[in-house]
């Protein structure tokens, strides 16, 4: 269970380092964004990728980390990087899934 | 690992887990009402703001129990941590955490010298209409399994399959509960916001933060009993799909739903309650349930 506290812990730590970073970069009233952020859409698929399939705590918990920061932006902020890496992430475990079958 | 370790674990994954999710259950509602909502993390950072408020005592309190109560608040709950993902132990010790719960709620308000307070106190034993589908509940799962004990029971589900298949009534009314406990539920009637935060309204810094710390482990708590009681034996992925999955439909049925006045509540949950019951008997008589 130790390596499930770490990565829950990593993930709310990378939330709240996410929504401070937000606050301090957009300061403006709430805003529906448009734009895809490609750096951020890069850490959120890097997060999640080694979150899900690294296998190893150290790797796994910086995933969830990069993968908490970027979903943790204020409201309007990082949804769609969220929503991409979480897809890429998902999509890789599964392909790993199939290629140990 | 160290039984002590172990339960620390637990109740840290409890707490964060918990507080996410209610964040996210936040979320979803908002985004039904088309809000833009606080973020995720928002119930987890509230939480722990409040750990380091000031704490005011009102001169009306029953100062012993108006901050013991707190404490015995947080203790059961942590309880029901040991008892269920700790240790796999009864399901009766959990139904005895529940209905202790209901009497702290019932104290908390009363001890606060608030009429807010003492109002939701009154609506607390009220609500405790919740507990007998709970414990109708409990018993079908006793009658399928032929035991009380957690451990037995992931066994025998993985033996003969999740029991949601054989008593998905059962299952509903399991379900019922846990919408009651959902933040802004209908059914939540002991913190209508006529009473403002009902028995909580009184109780300010540190002492606010150690309820939001049980609630967020009251609500691991229900999601991965309902879960391990009825879906079987689920892996850590399991779970987490299962209690994202039950956050976001509370999420959906509390933001879609007016609360209801206590006698309406009341009604509704025994009616359901009854239906339930009745049609979990008559499945088992009639043999479609092995």
């Amino acid at each position: 269970m130790l390596d499930y506290m770490i990565y829950i812990l990593t993930f709310a730590v990378g939330s709240i380092l996410g929504l401070l970073y937000s606050y301090k970069q957009h300061g403006e009233p709430f805003v529906a964004v448009t734009k895809f952020n490609i750096p951020f859409t890069v850490i959120s698929i890097i997060g999640w990728v080694l979150g899900f399939n690294s296998g190893n705590i150290i790797l796994s918990a910086i995933g969830f980390l990069l993968a908490g920061f970027v979903m943790g932006e204020r409201p309007g902020y990082g949804r769609k990087e969220t929503a991409v890496g979480l897809i890429v992430g998902i999509i890789v475990y599964i392909l790993l899934m199939c290629r140990l079958m | 690992m160290n039984l002590m370790a172990n339960i620390l674990i637990n109740v840290i994954i409890a707490f964060l887990a918990g507080s996410l999710l209610l964040g996210l259950h936040r979320k979803v509602m908002a985004r039904v009402q088309k809000r833009p909502g606080p973020p995720i993390v928002q119930h987890l950072i509230h939480s722990l703001k409040f750990f380091f408020k000031e704490t005011a005592i009102p001169k009306t309190v029953s100062r012993v129990f108006y901050i013991g109560i707190v404490f015995i608040l947080a203790l059961i709950w942590i309880v029901g941590v040991i008892v269920g993902p700790v240790a796999h132990d009864s399901l009766l010790i959990l139904f005895g955490v529940y209905a202790v719960y209901k009497i702290v709620e019932h104290n908390s308000g009363s001890s606060s010298g608030s009429p807010y307070g003492k109002l939701s106190c009154v609506r607390a034993v009220l609500s405790a209409a919740t507990e007998l589908p709970l414990f109708a509940s409990i018993v079908f799962v006793y009658l399928i399994t032929g035991t009380m004990n957690i451990g037995e029971i992931i066994a025998y589900q993985s033996a003969h399959g999740p029991l949601i298949f054989s008593i998905p009534l059962a299952a509903l009314m399991f379900f019922m509960l846990i919408i009651t406990k959902s933040p802004y539920s209908p059914f939540a009637i002991t913190k209508d916001k006529a009473l403002i935060s009902g028995f909580e309204t009184e109780h300010f810094g540190f002492l606010r933060g150690f309820m939001l710390f049980s609630e967020s482990i009251a609500w691991y708590v229900m999601l991965w009993v309902f879960l391990t009681i009825f879906f079987g034996p689920l892996s850590a992925v399991g779970y987490l799909i299962g209690m994202v999955a039950i956050s976001f439909i509370t999420g959906f049925i509390n933001a879609a739903t007016p609360l209801l006045s206590p006698n309406h509540s009341v009604m509704t949950q025994i009616t359901i309650g009854a239906i339930c019951f009745f049609g979990t008997v008559l499945m088992i008589f009639t043999g479609v349930v092995a």
